[in-house]
Formats: structure tokens, C-alpha cells, sequence
């Protein structure tokens, strides 16, 4: 990976690799990491509780160890206590929120402000909620949407920053009314007397409050589960009122005076750069006020949270989106191809097929700690060849998937003024502090001269980690000195210009012994690289998938093709493909072992209460919620006649799902998904409807991937365009849910985003086996004949 | 000088190139942002507004084609003083939105449905909301929030569904 730009805050790249599910790190051994932002998307519950301690350490002290911070932002208003860099509160009681993470439909801008507000003890009715700005001294290096981590690595800081606030608001009230502060308590945003039976709103403390020496976090009482009042229930979105109504909210919605608007277009082969192009015809166009080529910035094929890169390309500016799209589309470019992407995909499908008899070279793997000088061995374990020779059964089998593209609905788009040698940015963007960083560098400035203002993310699925249109608009903004410039990316922009989900192929063979016993396990994975020294982002296999992570004997191998067509994390990035294709092998391996897929599945998984597996998964937890979907389902009841079940589990991001799909195969292979049983433990769940939210998007996203996603290239040019070519799933082609969580008891909550979508893929191709005896080994279904209705 | 009809008032839009999309004359020349850019080709939904009470597509539609129609767009659809249809507030008490990007669209889509059937079926549902993809996948949502808005089916319980109307900062 291309992870040399050292104009960026040094705290992003120790979060790199496990945003960007490099399963090549062991996740137990990441998390040793002593900076606070050694968070870790693989995170064992005994592991958790230190770096909860870490993360929310380091945020507090972040947003109040500074007084002056305090100051600065008390004089921004005169009625307004700042308590700190999350909490004011109004004279009149208002509350409000900051709310520090990018909000891109997971729910977060809700959801922190609810811990905080739990354990600030005040009524949700009271709080307004404010998007922070991008502010690493204030907030920490955690400002970031991905990895399914928003909510546990915020989890601890959020509600110490609510009790800091509480506790502070309480020593105000002491002092204030002559009072023993062991004797006044809180409730809905009042200080409490019990023994006059008095109260007092927050909003009459607050101005002292605000003075107060800020508490240790040792010192910090926080409440037991038992005492939440607010987390554990339904709460809706704090935008929803904006939404319904049309307001702006979103990044293209930025409106400014004297705005100019723009488009860019990029090699329609992967890195072309562009040498010329019909530049006195565009500029003779009605409403084009300049169009020029923009230079590459780094190399746009290896994608970087942190770096931003772009492709070069011509920039074209006009006094609206129309124009310039209009001009854009009457743009004639010399591309010089020379170091352009030369891939064509069935050539690669052919070349790995070719390969599936074959074993690759040795898969290495991290044995110790990450970084540079990481220690490296063979993904192998035990003697496989010996298991094999004494097997009872032994399967092989080779499993296909297609590139895929995030297709989020809002094109990627960014506002950015240039002026005064500072440049300013409103942008969609789940790594903003990446983005202001590398802005900076684009525009030539300061770190300091660039500041980022987070929008809301019109979807985010991992796409808008990458901020390669934030610096676009940012060196376009620079030519426009003084002019807001918006730059609007088409949806064929979008489509051909991805940091695409990477396809793969896996050539499986598994040995059972006779009491049908798991005994041995290899895959020649095979892959991408772009510089030839590793996979490509998302494009790596590591050996702690269930289930490898319980067989006894273990080889994998991988072949990587040199092919730069560029990739990023998706949604449950790597999972999002392997698990279609590990649980589907394992109900092969369920089927042939003569036992019931639940009972595979346990066996497999061994002694539930013992010690978590490598990669954090405790095997009681597991077996739960395949155990629970499995009963809610009725999975061993026979379905009405020409309808069959299918069920798959999968560990990831901290979090475990089973699902269950009830299908039905008709004529001409239309499938018909009626219902999909989710059970998921995802620990504690604060927002309840923010996590049905996502266990029901999830099971969806992962529908439509499966049926229909597929990103093609041709001599390193992508072949789909707009959604008539990349189908996304519709209203009527929706199943019926049902979903559950586990109560979590005592493990703290992780995320939802992630962990929801893979089982899916595998229990509907299940299920189709089960309804038809046909195996599917191949996405998208379509490829094979089969329609979604 | 051209006049367009949008939310009850006539609003001037000056000089324009007549091939412009609606989408763009809402968005860039009178700052009406709500209705969201998507895909151009009519295959998201995302830039549904009403012409005469109809949902129809505004990137398809070139601003020199328009005369004197209505035109409704989603920040028409609220009262006055600020109160929520019916559909909007199904669609903030349901919680449907996730990123919330095409709820315009959708919620443009749904309400021309339930003008025209107050009392749809899954089918009639089905087939009036096809039109309008959400990434996000919250179907299941929608489809809830048109049928409490329809008065079909009763509201699901939230904590702080008293503070529905409620605008917050």
C-alpha cells in the first residue's frame, strides 16, 4: 500500500489497516497499540475494556484538559456555558450537544449525543444537537466514520464527557447554594434537594458551572445499566425534521454568494493522465467561466484514508451544475494511456480458473505485533497432507465473486473557497480530518489555514473514506482564487471511479473425518496487487475466519494478479465477500457430514465456553445467536411446499449475526426471498432503532449485492455507468424481517453497520440448495440465470 | 424573463438555457436543495417533485417545457406555519430515514400515492414506490410509515415520539 504521504497527521495511519479490514493484522496484538487511536475493528470484549479506557482517556482529556478551550468558547456567545467541547448549557436550560463523529446514515449523530446526554442526566426533550467541527485538539484523532466503530470507541469517552459535565454542574450547585454536594442529586436536567424537596434547573448553575475545576476521570461515578433512563430504546433521528422537509443538510446543498460550479472528468482508463484537451470549444460554451487539467495528486490506485489521492483530470467551471455537466459532455481529451490500468476481467476470471487446481504461494500472515517490521509467517498450521490421507470425505470446490461498487446514492461532491491563503471546505467525508489535512497540501497552505466543515453524508458505505473529490474541489479552488467553488460529480463519475470492492476467487478442499468431524482446511486465495508487494486494500485473506479459526490442520496459499484497478473498503470490507463464499462451503462440509447445518456449525465451534478464538470471537456468543435464529425461523420445520430455508453465521467487526432466509424458486429460476430471520449480539444496544435500522439495511444491501452487483472492466476501463447497468434492489423485491438482539449483559456495545450485512449471501444461496439442490458458487446470481422478484 | 409556479407562489428564474433539468433550476437558481440529484436518468427517484399533483422525475424535465404547471417540491409540502403532513410525520415519528438522501424523493412518490389512493394496498405500494431506490435499503420503513399515514396500522412506539414536532436546532 501506497502509505507514504507524511504531510498527515501521524495518528491516522495506526487506525489504517483495521478500518480498512487488513485482516493481515492480528486484531489482539493491534490493540497494544499505545496512542489513542490504536482502535481496533476486531476487538475481543477483555481487549475492549482497555481500549475503551484508552480511547475515552484520551478523548477527555482531548475536549476539557485545556481551560483556555473552555474560554474560547464561552465568548463565542454570552449566554451560553461551555462545559466543554461537548456539553453548553443555556440559562433558560437548553442543552446543547456535540455530537464529534461524521453521520452517514448510521445514526451516530444521534447516538453519541444519547450517551452523553445518559450520563449528564438530563431530559432528551432539553438537548439540541450540533455537528462538531473537525478539531483533532478538541476531539481527538477519532473523527472518523468507519470500521463499525463510531459507537464503541466512543462508547466510554461519550459518557465520561456526560458525567464530567454532571459532576460539574453539581459542584456549581454546591457552592452555589451553601449545600453539601453529597446531599444534592440529578434528574432530567435538574439538580435535586431531597431532604427540602427542591429543585433547580442545569441552566442555574451553568455560568458557575462552566468555572469549575474539571474533574479527574478517575474521580468519575458512571451509572450502573441499570440505571439508564434513556439508552436501550427507540429514539429517532435528530435530523429526520430537516430530512422530511428538504432543508440543507447534505454536502451539495452548501449554498454560498458568487458560487461557480464545477465537474471534473477523469481517464475513462483507470490512471490516464490528461495531456490536452478541445479547450477553446468548452470555453466557448454559454456559462463556462474557465476549464482547465488538473494535475495527479500521489496515485489515486492505492487507496488511503488519509492521503486523498486523485487522479489529474480537466476541470471545467460554469455559473451552474447544468452548464457545466452540458460542457462536460461535449468534452474531447487526449489521454495518455501509457502508465494507464491494462486489466480486463475475464481474462482474469480465465487465468483463475485455470489455477484452481493448483496451490498459490505461501499466504504470510502478521504473528506479532503490525507495522513495518512485523514479523511474517505461513498461514499454516498442523499437517494437512496427513489429514487428507486419513479423511473420511474430502470436498474441493472453487467460489467466484465479482468487483462490486458502493453506488451510494449521493455523488461525491465537496464546496471549497480558496482566499486569503486559506482554504475552506464543506464536504461529505468519513475521514474529515484526512480530508482537511490533504487539503492543505493541495491548496499549498498550513495544516492550520485549512479547515473542514463535516456535512451530512448522503451514504457512505466506505466510498467517501477515501477524500479524493474533497482534494479535487480543493485544487480547483485554488485556480478560482476567491470564488466558492462546488463540485458535483456525476453518477458516471461515480460508477467509474470507485475504490471498488475487489472480486476473487477461492479454491477450497476440506477434509471430514468419519464421525464427520472438521479436520482440515486450505484455500488458494487469489487476488490483486497493484505494486506488486501485497493485495490490494481489501483484497487480503487472513486466517481467522470461522471456520479456519477451528480446524486443526491449516494451509492457505494465494495467488496475486498484478491488476491496480483501485479498491477500498465496503461495507464489512473483505467480509462482505468472504463470507459468502466460507458459509456456503461450510453448509457443502454440513451436507456432506450427514449432520443438520446447526449442528455442523456447533460441533465445529467446540466448547462454548472456551477461551475466545484469535480474532476475538467467543464461541458462547456464537453459538447463541445460531442457536436463536434457528428457533425464531423454525428452521428444522418443514416451509410450505416449494418454499426451503437457509442459514448462515458470520463473526466480524466485533459482532455476530446468524441469518435465515426462506426462499422460494420458481420457473426460470425468479426467486422469491419471503422473509429473513436476523438475530444479532452486538452487545449493548444504546439506540435501538438505529441498530434495526442497520441489521434490516444490512440484510438488504447484502440481497441486492448478491442478485445483481458487478463491476466489469475492459483493458482497465470500467463497463458500467448508471444504475441501468448496476441494478440496485426495489421496494417490491423486499422480503419480510424479522430481527433480534441478544441482550447483551455485560459486554459493551460495538457496531451495527457492518456486521449485519454478510450472513445474508450465504443463507439465501443455502436456501436456494435447499429448495432445488442446486449449489451456487459464483456472485452475482444473475450470472447464473437467477432473477430477484 | 421566466416564471415558474412552485409551492404556490411564482417564482422569476431570470435567463435561462431552456434544456436546463428542473433539478438544476430548483437547486442552483432558486436554492430549493431539497430535491436531490441521484443518478440523471430517471433510475433513482431521488429528484421526484409534483407537476400537477403527479410525481414525475425533475432531471427529465427541461425548464423550457414548462409553462404554467404546479409544481411541488418537498419543501412545499409542510404548512405554513410549520406543520407536517401526515406522510412527513409518519416518516420522522417511524424513523425511516438512514442517510436520508432519498427521502425527498420517496416521500414525494408516497404522498401523490395516498392523494390519489388514501387507502393503498401492499401492491398499490409495491408498484408507486418502485420508482425510487434507497441505498440504505430502508423499504421496510417506508412501507410502514405509508400505511401509518394512511392510518392503516398504528405507530410504532418511540421513546421521544412527543417530540415529533418539536423543531430542534
Amino acid at each position: 500500500m501506497n502509505m507514504n504521504n507524511t504531510h498527515l497527521p501521524p495518528e491516522l495511519p495506526s487506525f489504517f489497516h483495521e478500518l480498512v479490514g487488513n485482516n493481515n493484522t492480528n486484531a489482539t496484538t493491534a490493540i497494544t497499540d499505545t496512542t489513542s487511536a490504536g482502535v481496533a475493528s476486531e476487538v475481543s470484549r477483555r481487549s475492549f475494556m482497555k481500549l475503551s479506557g484508552l480511547v475515552g482517556g484520551g478523548l477527555v482529556l482531548g475536549g476539557f484538559g485545556a481551560i483556555s478551550t473552555q474560554k474560547a468558547f464561552a465568548q463565542e456567545a454570552a449566554d451560553v456555558s461551555t462545559l466543554s467541547a461537548y456539553v453548553q448549557i443555556k440559562p433558560d436550560g437548553r442543552i446543547t450537544l456535540f455530537s464529534k463523529n461524521p453521520e452517514c446514515g448510521q445514526g451516530i449523530k444521534t447516538g453519541l449525543p444519547l450517551i452523553i446526554a445518559e450520563e449528564l442526566d438530563c431530559a432528551w426533550a432539553d438537548v439540541d444537537v450540533v455537528q462538531a467541527d473537525v478539531d483533532a485538539a478538541k476531539y481527538g484523532a477519532n473523527q472518523f466514520a468507519g470500521g463499525s466503530l463510531s459507537t464503541p470507541m466512543n462508547w466510554m469517552g461519550m459518557r465520561q464527557a456526560g458525567a464530567t459535565a454532571r459532576a460539574m454542574i453539581l459542584a456549581a450547585a454546591a457552592k452555589q447554594l451553601k449545600l453539601p454536594v453529597a446531599d444534592l442529586t440529578t434528574a432530567d436536567s435538574k439538580v435535586l434537594h431531597a431532604a427540602s424537596n427542591r429543585s433547580w434547573s442545569y441552566g442555574e448553575f451553568a455560568e458557575l458551572a462552566a468555572t469549575m475545576p474539571v474533574p479527574e476521570v478517575a474521580s468519575l461515578t458512571l451509572k450502573d445499566q441499570s440505571q439508564f433512563k434513556l439508552l436501550g430504546r427507540r429514539f429517532t433521528g435528530v435530523d429526520n425534521l430537516k430530512i422530511v422537509t428538504g432543508k440543507p443538510l447534505f454536502g451539495a446543498d452548501t449554498q454560498m454568494e458568487g458560487m461557480v460550479y464545477a465537474t471534473f472528468t477523469k481517464s475513462p482508463q483507470i490512471a490516464g493522465k490528461a495531456t490536452s484537451f478541445n479547450e477553446a470549444h468548452i470555453k466557448s460554451l454559454d456559462g463556462i467561466v474557465d476549464a482547465f487539467i488538473v494535475e495527479p495528486f500521489l496515485d489515486a490506485r492505492f487507496f488511503s484514508a488519509n492521503s486523498g489521492t486523485h487522479f489529474g483530470g480537466v476541470a471545467i467551471v460554469a455559473t451552474s451544475t447544468w452548464a457545466a455537466i452540458k460542457a462536460k459532455r461535449e468534452l474531447e481529451v487526449q489521454w495518455d494511456t501509457s502508465t494507464a490500468e491494462t486489466a480486463t476481467w475475464d481474462d482474469l476470471v480465465a487465468r483463475a480458473t485455470a489455477l484452481k487446481d493448483q496451490d498459490g504461494e505461501p499466504l504470510m500472515v502478521n504473528v506479532g505485533p503490525p507495522g513495518p517490521n512485523a514479523t511474517r509467517a505461513p498461514a499454516d498450521r498442523g499437517d494437512v497432507a496427513a489429514a487428507f490421507a486419513s479423511a473420511a470425505k474430502t470436498l474441493e470446490e472453487f467460489y467466484e465473486y465479482p468487483y462490486v461498487s458502493h453506488a451510494q446514492l449521493e455523488p461525491e461532491t465537496t464546496t471549497a473557497l480558496f482566499k486569503d491563503g486559506k482554504i475552506e471546505i464543506w464536504a461529505p467525508a468519513q475521514i474529515p480530518q484526512g480530508g482537511e489535512a490533504g487539503a492543505a497540501v493541495v491548496a499549498g497552505v498550513e495544516p492550520v489555514n485549512s479547515t473542514l466543515h463535516m456535512t451530512r453524508i448522503g451514504g457512505g458505505f466506505g466510498r467517501k473514506l477515501a477524500n479524493d473529490y474533497v482534494f479535487e474541489a480543493a485544487a480547483i479552488a485554488k485556480r478560482m482564487e476567491g470564488r466558492p467553488v462546488k463540485l458535483q460529480w456525476t453518477r458516471e463519475d461515480d460508477m467509474k471511479h470507485d475504490f471498488y470492492r475487489p472480486g476473487g476467487f477461492h479454491s477450497y478442499k476440506a477434509a471430514l473425518d468419519a464421525d464427520g468431524k472438521l479436520t482440515a482446511f486450505q484455500d488458494h486465495f487469489i487476488s490483486h496487487t497493484g505494486n506488486g508487494t501485497g493485495p490490494m486494500t481489501s483484497a487480503d485473506l487472513a486466517p481467522n475466519i470461522f471456520p479456519m479459526d477451528r480446524v486443526p490442520n491449516l494451509k492457505l496459499t494465494q495467488t496475486l494478479f498484478q491488476n491496480g484497478i483501485p479498491t477500498g473498503p465496503m461495507r464489512a470490507p473483505a467480509s462482505n465477500a468472504l463470507a459468502f463464499s466460507f458459509q456456503s462451503f461450510v453448509h457443502e462440509l454440513a451436507v456432506a457430514s450427514g449432520k443438520s447445518h446447526v449442528q455442523f456449525m456447533l460441533d465445529t465451534l467446540g466448547d462454548e465456553n472456551a477461551a475466545e478464538t484469535p480474532q476475538g470471537m467467543h464461541r458462547g456468543r456464537a453459538a447463541n445467536v445460531i442457536r436463536t435464529v434457528a428457533e425464531r425461523s423454525g428452521l428444522d420445520q418443514p416451509s410450505e411446499p416449494g418454499r426451503a430455508k437457509g442459514l448462515s453465521f458470520y463473526f466480524c467487526h466485533s459482532g455476530y449475526v446468524a441469518q435465515v432466509a426462506e426462499v422460494e424458486v420458481r420457473a426460470n429460476k425468479e426467486v422469491k426471498v419471503h422473509k429473513v430471520w436476523a438475530v444479532a449480539d452486538l452487545g449493548f444496544i444504546h439506540n435501538l432503532s438505529a441498530a434495526e435500522s442497520q441489521l434490516e439495511g444490512g440484510v438488504i444491501d447484502g440481497l441486492s449485492q448478491l442478485f445483481n452487483a458487478k463491476i466489469t472492466f475492459n483493458n482497465g476501463t470500467i463497463q458500467q455507468q448508471n444504475f441501468h447497468q448496476y441494478p440496485l434492489l426495489r421496494m417490491p423485491q423486499t422480503p419480510a424481517l424479522d430481527t433480534y438482539f441478544i441482550p447483551a449483559g455485560e459486554f459493551p456495545p460495538t457496531g451495527g453497520g457492518e456486521p449485519s450485512m454478510p450472513p445474508i449471501l450465504a443463507a439465501v444461496t443455502n436456501a436456494i440448495f435447499n429448495a432445488t439442490g442446486e449449489r451456487i458458487r459464483k456472485m452475482p446470481l444473475s450470472d447464473l440465470g437467477y432473477r430477484l422478484v | 424573463m421566466a416564471t415558474l409556479q412552485i409551492n404556490g407562489q411564482t417564482l422569476d428564474i431570470g435567463t435561462i438555457d431552456p434544456s436546463t433539468p428542473l433539478l438544476w433550476v430548483l437547486r442552483d437558481t432558486l436554492g430549493l436543495v431539497g430535491t436531490k440529484y441521484g443518478c440523471g436518468i430517471a433510475q433513482c427517484g431521488a429528484c421526484t417533485v409534483h407537476l400537477n399533483g403527479a410525481p414525475v422525475r425533475s432531471c427529465q424535465i427541461p425548464v423550457g417545457n414548462l409553462t404554467n404547471e404546479a409544481i411541488t417540491t418537498i419543501e412545499g409540502l409542510a404548512a405554513a406555519d410549520g406543520s407536517l403532513t401526515k406522510v412527513q410525520a409518519a416518516w420522522v415519528a417511524e424513523d425511516v430515514p438512514q442517510c436520508g438522501y432519498c427521502q425527498a424523493g420517496q416521500i414525494m412518490s408516497a404522498t401523490a400515492l395516498l392523494q390519489r389512493n388514501p387507502n393503498p394496498t401492499d401492491a398499490d405500494i409495491d408498484a408507486a414506490m418502485s420508482g425510487n431506490l434507497c441505498r440504505c435499503a430502508t423499504y421496510t420503513r417506508i412501507k410502514r410509515a405509508i400505511k401509518v399515514a394512511a392510518g392503516q396500522q398504528p405507530a410504532t412506539a418511540f421513546y421521544n415520539a412527543a417530540a415529533v414536532n418539536g423543531e430542534r436546532a
